[in-house]
């Protein structure tokens, strides 16, 4: 009994956990949980307090934004009515900015906490980095990417 | 328009803090730089160790028995290592010692010789005063290796100062960032996170290099059967940090060395063609592996950092030019990114036009 408790003061849980929770994140769905470590390595961890914006409609993107816990909400500035209105929330497992991990344009919306967010932030370079080392798992990031923007792609022409 | 004037102001006046406290801290740093060298010292070398740490951090372990289970591996292969030496050393040092009058007969000898067949070739020759300038430099030898005792107690000071550094993590970090304006979070990781790479691959590549040259080069040595190959060897490894360096140091210490223990011509010619092998080696197979990821530099820059690191810092100046000029060669690069992207002096321009909608 001893010696499981001293197995378990080895091990951190809150890193297992964060490791549990990107094992449910549709980026990363076909990649083995051994290797989402590679993932977990080139990820970024913030904390914004309620109110606090993300980034700003306009701002250069160069993150994807993962969120851990709590809710965030993306908002449009119209340009001819200058009014803002929301045009999503999201929760924890979603994720938002993934066209930051494509080009660094413009973002098309502004992303702001709507109570206290944990997120983590996949870098464009980092995403680079990681299809080059560990191509594999960057393969699987980079489809996924391509399969999310596919769908984005049709609900808005089902819309239109 | 008087509320922006006043936005404006109140925007510069939430800096003034942060850079007050900025300027104070590099002011106490440049006031008490020695003190500060072991820090600056220490934390390259946690900087070095933190991707191990953060290899077993990411699989679950703590990060305090990461930490130990390092220092512990360190400890017991360094004694290892250390052990090992000394016993070749010891050996050496003994033969060093027998055999050092006849060498140093052999080296007078080989200078009378040299400066008395200059003179008659040459007169002019004489005014040079060759054999009084080698004493010169035989005189200066003891006082230049006493000098170098201090930077022997950094040894001690150095992982210790480490280890705390590697325990705290990249906490004083992982602070500041969380607490930078959120609008700037972004812009910040991404340089931060840019200039890490960066960094962070050139020097682990080349560590990772001047380790495997030390084994090659010590194999290779043993194999030609010349005297003091793990001396040598160490000293091959040590100065392949410096670009270019290792395989010139090697090729000229280990023919000396040669000349005397044979005191022929064919054993010289066999150590050159292994040095020139040796970077070969290092060119066209160590390098392009390990190095492919790290930040390409050219010879000439290499060069020129080279001589202002000496310059400006002596021989630490030449040790930290390199990954210096690598993270000067990254905020280079950024500034002329951010230029082009954030002040639209040259903006990217859209990948293609999508030319058949709807498929």
């Amino acid at each position: 009994m001893k010696l499981f408790n001293l197995f378990n003061s080895l091990y951190d849980e809150d890193i297992l956990s964060k490791l549990d929770f990107l094992l449910h994140i549709r980026l990363f769905e076909g990649i083995k949980k051994r290797s989402l470590i590679h993932v977990l390595e080139n990820l970024q961890e913030r904390t914004y307090l309620k109110g606090e914006t993300i980034f700003t409609q306009g701002d250069i993107g160069r993150a994807l934004f993962l969120v851990f816990s709590g809710k965030v909400a993306l908002s449009r500035l119209d340009p001819s009515t200058q009014k803002s209105s929301t045009v999503a929330e999201v929760n924890p497992g979603e994720f938002f900015g993934e066209m930051a991990l494509l080009e660094e344009m413009p973002r098309t919306a502004t992303a702001s906490a709507l109570e206290e967010t944990r997120v983590f932030i996949l870098f464009k370079i980092k995403l680079e980095s990681l299809l080059f080392a560990r191509p594999k798992i960057g393969v699987v990031i980079a489809s996924q990417l391509a399969k999310i923007m596919s769908a984005r792609l049709r609900a808005i022409i089902d819309k239109a | 328009m008087p509320t922006e004037t006043a936005g404006n102001r109140q925007n510069y006046s939430e800096y003034l803090l942060p850079l007050a406290l900025l300027l104070a801290g590099a002011a106490f740093v440049v006031l008490a730089r020695n003190a500060v060298f072991p820090f600056v010292l220490s934390a390259a070398l946690a900087y070095i160790l933190n991707p191990v740490v953060k290899y077993f951090e990411v699989r679950g372990i703590k990060r305090s028995y990461a930490v130990t289970g390092l220092y512990l591996t360190a400890g017991a292969l360094i004694f290892f290592v250390i052990y090992l030496l000394f016993h070749f050393l010891s050996v050496e040092i003994e033969s060093l010692q027998q055999s050092w009058p006849v060498y140093a007969e052999r080296m007078q000898k080989f200078m009378v010789n040299l400066n008395a067949t200059l003179i008659n070739k040459y007169p002019f020759a004489a005014s040079l005063k060759l054999d009084e300038k080698l004493a010169h430099y035989l005189e200066a030898v003891p006082p230049f290796l006493l000098g170098l005792l201090p930077a022997l107690t950094l040894l001690f000071v150095v992982p210790f100062i480490t280890f705390f550094m590697l325990l705290g993590g990249a906490g004083v970090i992982d602070y500041l960032l969380d607490h930078i304006p959120a609008k700037h979070a972004e812009l910040v990781l991404h340089i931060a996170s840019r200039i890490d790479s960066s960094l962070g691959n050139y020097l682990r590549g080349i560590l990772t290099e001047a380790l495997i040259i030390f084994l090659i080069a010590f194999s290779g040595l043993l194999l030609l059967n010349l005297n003091y190959a793990a001396f040598i060897a160490i000293l091959i490894g040590i100065s392949s940090l410096v670009p270019y360096l290792g395989a010139i140091v090697g090729a000229v210490v280990s023919s000396i060395v040669a000349y005397f223990q044979f005191a022929a011509f064919m054993p010289i010619m066999k150590i050159l063609i292994f040095f020139a092998a040796l970077r070969f080696v290092d060119d066209w197979i160590i390098q392009p592996y390990i190095m492919k990821k790290a930040v390409k530099l050219n010879p000439a820059v290499i060069l020129f950092s080279l001589l202002a690191g000496g310059e400006l810092g002596g021989i630490w100046g030449v040790i930290f030019s390199i990954p210096v000029t690598c993270v000067i060669k990254e905020i280079v690069q950024i500034v002329v990114e951010l230029q082009e992207t954030e002040f639209r002096w040259k903006p990217k321009p859209e990948p293609t036009r999508i030319s058949i909608p709807y498929t």
